[in-house]
Order: structure tokens, then sequence, then C-alpha cells
């Protein structure tokens, strides 16, 4: 790899580490496709690059949140349970399937995300604490809590929904991830938010915690192949954890769901550039 | 005299003050795994910007492959780029081990067996993935 390469690779994982701190996933998103489509980095390569990327997401950004007291703790252990199982098993799958399969994998799952990032909206209404009693498992495990929002300072009581569900799907974001050196954290946002009615910044900033282990889970199973590059990811590391700084900072003074959309845009545009690029007759 | 012992008072003030921040930022289960995440990155960072200095000076090409763990030490007892570059990429994928042994202290210390018992799953299918194909 030359310089002027790994310097462009630089800019984009800081981007990356913008948007990545920003929305709760892990950044791959944008690293895959750019690797592979930009720089022509094999395919395998930039899934394993990748995920030392997310691991440097997760921890850059999840550190600040923790410290601001917008992560859940408890919940983000419970899904853990679940996303490095799913993680395990799709990283082992994905070293024996063709590339072709990862590029629609890929493209199809990052339409589906921009559908739900467009679709989802968060008004007070929702925000504010229900009332009735809490599912029984959330009691049990205390998953409700509490998060300050820097942008209209105050304090909000939630409590989460559909533990089981959520449970469930963050199982198969894990296997996402392990599959495609993605966090999952686009799968887990809207998972929380929507599925277990987790208000959205303490979504994000959950989602950004967990990705980290769930992206380590896989990482160990790629990096004896050798597909890690450590040219490539260094840059990732240094480019994303300045990202981080930036994109942590306008999460906790803005409102996300102006960003969303235009985000949402973004992601279907990149969905498509992936499968079209796989379809015969077609170049990009 | 009577100056040098206010001077004192406010040292020995300020360094009391200092003590039970300290503590109270050890306590507080948050801000230990700030340090922690926020430390692993940023060793990580120190550790691969020195691969790149040591690229620059031994004037050879920037490593393609990671190298395995076992001619780790080998590697960064001769100072290759490859070492520390590669020692820097598993600093940061060690990172969230770290994390989670944290708070498995931080379960145990609590008494929530629920927790502890979750902790411990996602530890074991960290160190399952380790083993798995090394």
């Amino acid at each position: 790899m030359s310089i002027a390469v790994l310097l462009i690779l630089a800019i984009a994982a800081f981007l990356a580490g913008i948007g990545g701190s920003y929305l709760g996933i892990g950044g791959g998103v944008f690293l895959i496709p750019f690797m592979t489509l930009v720089l022509s980095v094999n395919i395998k390569v930039a899934i394993a690059t990748s995920l030392i990327g997310v691991i440097a997401t997760s921890s850059g950004a999840a550190s600040v949140y923790v410290r601001d007291h917008l992560t859940n703790l408890r919940l983000a252990m419970f899904l853990e349970v679940a996303t490095t199982l799913g993680g395990i098993a799709g990283a082992l799958v994905g070293l024996r399937v063709p590339e072709l399969f990862l590029y629609f994998a890929f493209g199809v799952m990052v339409l589906y995300a921009a559908a739900a990032m467009a679709r989802v909206r968060e008004t007070a209404r929702q925000r504010a604490y229900q009332a009735g009693a809490e599912p029984r498992l959330t009691e049990r495990l205390k998953l409700s809590s509490v998060y300050f929002d820097q942008e209209d300072q105050g304090v909000y009581r939630y409590r989460v929904e559909r533990p089981v569900a959520g449970f469930g799907v963050s199982a198969a974001a894990g296997l996402f991830s392990g599959l495609l050196g993605v966090g999952g954290g686009f799968i887990k946002v809207p998972a929380m938010n929507i599925l277990m009615r987790v208000p959205m910044k303490a979504a994000v900033a959950t989602s950004n915690f967990m990705i980290g282990v769930t992206a380590a889970a896989s990482a160990f199973i790629y990096y004896p192949q050798g597909l890690v590059d450590p040219g490539l990811a260094a840059m990732v590391i240094i480019g994303v954890f300045s990202g981080t700084n930036l994109g942590t900072r306008l999460l906790e003074h803005s409102k996300a769901s102006n960003v969303r959309f235009a985000f949402a845009v973004f992601l279907a545009a990149m969905g498509l550039a992936m499968l079209l690029s796989r379809l015969p007759g077609v170049s990009i | 005299m009577i100056a040098a012992r206010g001077g004192l008072r406010l040292v020995q003030r300020r360094v009391a003050a200092l003590r039970r921040a300290v503590v109270a930022e050890v306590e507080d289960m948050n801000r230990l795994i700030y340090h922690i995440l926020r430390g692993g990155v940023v060793v990580s960072v120190a550790v691969l910007v020195f691969g790149f200095v040591l690229v620059a000076m031994t004037g050879r090409p920037i490593p393609e492959r990671s190298i395995p763990p076992r001619s780790l030490g080998d590697q960064l007892y001769h100072f290759t780029p490859e070492g520390y570059l590669s020692l820097g990429v598993l600093i940061l994928i060690f990172t969230p081990v770290v994390r989670v042994l944290l708070s498995l202290l931080s379960f145990v210390k609590e008494g929530d067996r629920m927790y502890v018992l979750m902790t411990l799953i996602v530890f074991a299918n960290l160190i399952t993935s380790l083993f798995l194909l090394a």
C-alpha cells in the first residue's frame, strides 16, 4: 500500500469515526465499501480491518458515553451474552462462504438499516416513562434506567420493554457482525429504540458500548488467519479514534433525528452500490 | 512562620481533596471503565505511531500481513515495524476483554449473581473465540 492510499484511508476512517459514534454503529458500513470499492482491498481483509475499526470506534466513543451516564451498563451486559454468541457463529460461517454472498448480504442489510433509520422519529411522548407494570424479566434484571440529556438538560427515566425479543435480535446482530465485519450497531440501535423502547441517545450509547465486545469476539477469529493488514488497521484506528472525539460531542448536544434522515439516504446509496457492483455487466 | 504554616495547611488540604477525588474516581465504575477504554485506545495509537516511526527509520515497506502472536515477542525484541504495528492492533483488540473483566469485578462487588453469571458467559465466549482457530 502506498502512503497516499493509507492517508486517504485515515481520512475515511476519521469520517467513519464521527458517523459511527454519532449513530451508535461501528463505522464498518462506511469502511468496508470504501476499502473494497475505492481502494480495491480484498473483501475478507477489508472485513478483518473493519472489525478493528469497530473496536476503536466502540472504545473511543463508549468511554465518553459511559462517563457521561448515557450508557445502560446492565442492558449492555444482558445483550452482550447474545451478541458474542452470534459473533462467534458469524465469523465461523464468514470464513467459509463465497464472496458474492457476502456482497449481497451486506447490501441487503444496509438497505434494511436505511429504511429503519428513515422511519424512526423520537417524540417527547415516546420518551416519557410509560405507566403500568414492567415486564418480569426487565424487573428481575433491573434493566430500566435513567439518562441525562445534555441537549435539554433533562434527566429521563425509561423502562426496557420486550427484553426477550431484544435478546433474540441482538443474537442476529452479532451473527451479521461476525459475518460481515460491521458492528451490528444499526441492527442493535433500532432493536433497542423501536422494540425495547429505549430512548435514542441511550440506545446509541449502549450500542456503541456493546459493539466493541462483539467485534473483539470476531476479531479473535480473523486475526490468526493473517487477514488483518497492520498498516491498514493502524490507519483505521488512528483515524477512527480522532473521529469519535468529535462524534461523541455532536451526539450529546444535538437532535439525533435530524441527521438520521440524511444518514439513511447515504446508507441506501452505499447498499445499492454494493449490490450493483456485483451484478454482471455493471461496473462502478 | 504563620505564612509558612498557612501554606502547609493549604497544601495538606489540596492533597486531601486530591485523594478524595482519586478515591471517588476509582469507586465510580463508570469513571474506571472510561479510563480503561480510553487508555486502551490511547496506548494502542501510541504503539502504532511508534511502528510507523520504525517504518520511516528502517525504510522497509509497510507490512501487509499481521504476524502470528507466537512470533510477536521475537519481532518486538528486534524492533521491526511488523511487530509494533501488530502489537498496537492486539492491544486494541484486548481492550474490550479487559473491560468485561472489570464489569465482572464490579458485579461481584455488588453481589449481583445474575449479572456475574451473564458476565462470565460473555467472558467465556470471548475466550472461546480466542482459542477457536488460534
